[in-house]
């Protein structure tokens, strides 16, 4: 997840702009368990990426969500018992055990709810992300005077999920070239992951000093900014200002009816 | 002031001694080192001799960042380090260029990169906008202006470093190893723009390993040995000075085995290559073919597509067009663990790779992936054909960077793979290292083996292969192995769009 240069009309908008929806779409879903309205949320943020032409990337997590999805609902089906019994996991028929495990409506639910919220919420940050420059993010929250150490992190957190990928593929295809085989069975597979997570953190520590000698030795912590690119905020921010505004109160409105 | 120049001094050491934190032996040991303005000085010696170091107890950072013992004065522009806040303040007078370009890369485009400092100095926007565009032409990199940097090759990367830490217009510059990477061209403009920045005043600290083009521009030379500076040169002492060339071999080939009879099929045949990354053409159709027991140099300049071919052989990647044959196998649809029994990949950087509690055991992953009943045998072979026997029960990662890359290459020695592929086989390595990791490949050969080695010194393909293969923009645009016994097809190099020449299988031996 990290910038995408294109000219979208999500990349025109202010940083600032984009970081106000993204705080907003994180608040709308924390505030509601009604899956209705998460998926009318999630459906929002997709609708954006759609206009903007960011469709594409935002798709790219769906097999993440999905996979968070079956294990949200598993999770939840086993320790939940609450509404409605739809199913039994354990046919009824069986003898003994039969019965064992229902499946109820709240349980769904619930699952159904933090999936989408979380979709929401990463659709909404995933935006954010590959529509602004990483310096324009750090220029905004100078301007809104959050601590450099925060800003910094953030900067750091953004710069390192990319390379963390580059750095375990590199890493990956070297010990493919010997051959590799991550194992069979949870054992295997769990001592197969030595051979690339002893290399990947030896070497992300390593970069990790370099990479904070690097943003301070370039005055990060100047706190005197001057942005090279005019960044004033124009009419399609002030009309996605006031747009955001007009589905925060419809939001709230029916929360509170 | 310098007395001898009459230049003020920019930066000073004196008498500096480091040992690192749970360290006994001092990385540093008295070492005393003046940088006037406008001065070039070139640090030179053996790898782990203490180059590093001294960049970082240059640059303050070893007082400001890192435990350890520090000794003796470091002075930046008259002052001590000591009075300097923080690294943030030491960077408005000192900008350096660390030796692992891609960790310093932190943004999402090229441009954004290098203009990144640029907009922290309180300059005005057409100031900044002239700096930004006056360094990405001097270091070449303007045409990668929208490019995200870790999809750039290593010399890239390495050019775009160096551009974000000149653009900041320090006075003083420390740079560590900066063209480890990079192709002739490169060098020569990255030497150019150091000779005139100089020219106006910026003293520059280089340290680099090998004496190439960074070396002829120096006012001065040190020499480092064991932390201590033991000499300083004079540029033109360089060439003679018997012990800075540490000479590991008498650079003679050595002998070919048997040649492939006549008819023999190509261990390895590359038919109408073409391969895509994400809509750029790394490789364009591309024919090559390598016959048994070659020393073949893949040479180019970065970003020429040469990692890219190579990684077809292994099968860690697969054509977008084309076929590869390798040992009489489709590169193109075997799996990878298969192709590993017949061809062994050294990386550039065998930290990539390291990750067992011992040397034997490193050695051992592969052949056991391949072979899980493999006697110890093959492990002790592969290390005593690298000099690493007595390092067997040693921690792989606190080898020197010279034994690592040597232990990476018994990694695969231990396989037994038919063919060997190295990338940039003797980079980050000194002279003498370097030397005997060609010792160890020569002998290689003779034991039957293909080598194949990617890199961008071309002075390694002439020396040491049997053929070279040089690449440009995804193209083969000249293959000695033909090219000296079918002169009139240098006519064709000058021609735009196919690739002019087709390697032979004949080897020139």
């Amino acid at each position: 997840m990290q910038y995408v240069t294109r000219e979208s009309a999500f990349h025109r908008l202010h940083p600032l702009t984009k970081l106000i929806f993204a705080a907003v779409v994180v608040a709308l879903a924390v505030l509601t368990s009604d899956t209705v309205m998460l998926a009318a949320l999630a459906g929002a943020v997709v609708a954006i990426a759609i206009v903007s032409g960011l469709a594409r990337d935002l798709l790219r997590q769906v097999p993440l969500l999905i996979s968070l999805a079956v294990s949200l609902l598993a999770l939840t089906v086993l320790t939940i018992r609450s509404g409605e019994i739809i199913c039994y996991l354990v046919p009824q028929s069986i003898p003994v055990i039969g019965g064992a495990f229902p499946v109820t409506a709240g349980a769904i639910d619930l699952a159904l709810a933090m999936s989408l919220r979380f979709a929401a919420m990463l659709f909404a940050f995933q935006l954010l992300v590959i529509s602004t420059q990483p310096r324009d993010l750090v220029h905004v929250m100078d301007r809104l005077r959050m601590p450099v150490d925060y800003t910094l992190m953030f900067l750091i957190a953004l710069r390192f999920i990319p390379s963390l990928q580059l750095e375990g593929k590199r890493i990956h295809e070297a010990q493919l070239a010997r051959a590799y085989n991550p194992g069979n069975g949870l054992a295997g597979k769990i001592r197969g992951l030595f051979p690339i997570i002893i290399p990947l953190v030896s070497n992300s520590l390593g970069k990790a000093t370099i990479l904070g000698l690097t943003i301070d030795l370039r005055g990060y912590r100047s706190g005197r900014r001057t942005p090279m690119r005019d960044l004033s905020p124009g009419r399609a921010d002030v009309a996605g200002i006031c747009c955001m505004g007009l589905v925060v109160a419809g939001y709230l409105a029916v929360l509170l009816v | 002031m310098s007395p001898e120049t009459g230049r003020e001094t920019a930066l000073s050491l004196r008498g500096v001694s480091y040992t690192y934190p749970g360290s006994e032996t001092p990385a540093l040991n008295g070492i005393s080192l003046e940088l006037r303005k406008g001065e070039i000085v070139f640090v030179t010696g053996p790898t782990g001799a203490g180059k590093t170091t001294l960049c970082l107890a240059a640059s303050g950072i070893l007082h400001h960042e890192y435990g350890g013992t520090l000794d003796g004065a470091i002075t930046i522009l008259g002052n001590n380090v000591r009075d300097y806040r923080n690294m943030g303040e030491i960077g408005r007078h000192v900008g350096v260029v660390f030796d692992d370009a891609d960790a310093q890369l932190i943004f999402t485009t090229v441009e954004e990169e290098v203009a990144s400092g640029l907009e922290n100095l309180g300059l005005s926007r057409e100031e900044m906008q002239r700096r930004l565009r006056e360094v990405m032409e001097a270091t070449g990199i303007a045409d990668l202006a929208d490019r995200a940097p870790h999809t750039l090759s290593g010399g890239q990367k390495q050019r775009v470093a160096i551009a974000a830490t000149i653009a900041l217009g320090t006075k003083i510059l420390i740079l560590d190893e900066p063209t480890a990477e990079l192709d002739t061209e490169a060098t020569g403009a990255v030497s150019a723009l150091l000779r005139r920045l100089s020219g106006e005043g910026t003293a520059v600290l280089i340290v680099e390993q090998k004496l190439g083009d960074l070396a002829a521009i120096a006012d001065r030379m040190v020499v480092v040995e064991d932390g201590a500076i033991v000499r300083e040169v004079l540029p033109e002492q360089m060439a003679e000075d018997a012990c800075l060339q540490h000479p590991a071999g008498d650079g003679a080939r050595p002998p070919a085995p048997a040649a492939a009879p006549p008819g023999a099929p190509p261990v390895i045949s590359v038919r109408g290559l073409v391969h895509r990354y994400d809509g750029v053409v790394a490789v364009r159709d591309l024919d090559l073919e390598v016959a048994s027991g070659e020393i073949v140099a893949v040479v180019g300049e970065n970003g020429s597509g040469k990692t890219t071919l190579v990684k077809h052989f292994n099968g860690l990647l697969r054509p977008t067009e084309g076929s590869v044959t390798v040992d009489g196998l489709d590169a193109g649809s075997v799996p990878i663990a298969e192709l590993a029994r017949h061809v062994g990949l050294v990386f550039q950087n065998p930290d990539t790779m390291l990750f067992a509690e011992t040397v034997a055991e490193e050695v051992a992953f592969g052949l056991k992936n391949i072979d899980p009943g493999a006697s110890e045998e093959p492990v002790d072979a592969a290390l005593r054909e690298v000099g690493l026997i007595h390092r067997k029960t040693a921690y792989p990662r606190s080898l020197s960077r010279g034994e690592r890359q040597r232990l990476a290459i018994a990694c695969v020695i231990a396989m037994k793979p038919k063919i060997i592929v190295l990338d940039e086989p003797t980079t980050g390595l000194d002279t003498r290292e370097a030397g005997r990791v060609m010792e160890i490949l020569g002998r290689l050969r003779q034991g039957g083996h293909t080598i194949i080695m990617v890199t961008h010194d071309m002075r390694l393909g002439e020396e040491y292969a049997d053929r070279t293969v040089r690449m440009e923009q995804g193209r083969i645009i000249r293959d000695s192995g033909i090219y000296e016994e079918e002169p009139c097809l240098k006519s064709c190099s000058t021609s735009p769009g196919r690739a002019p020449f087709t390697a032979s299988t004949r080897s020139p031996n």
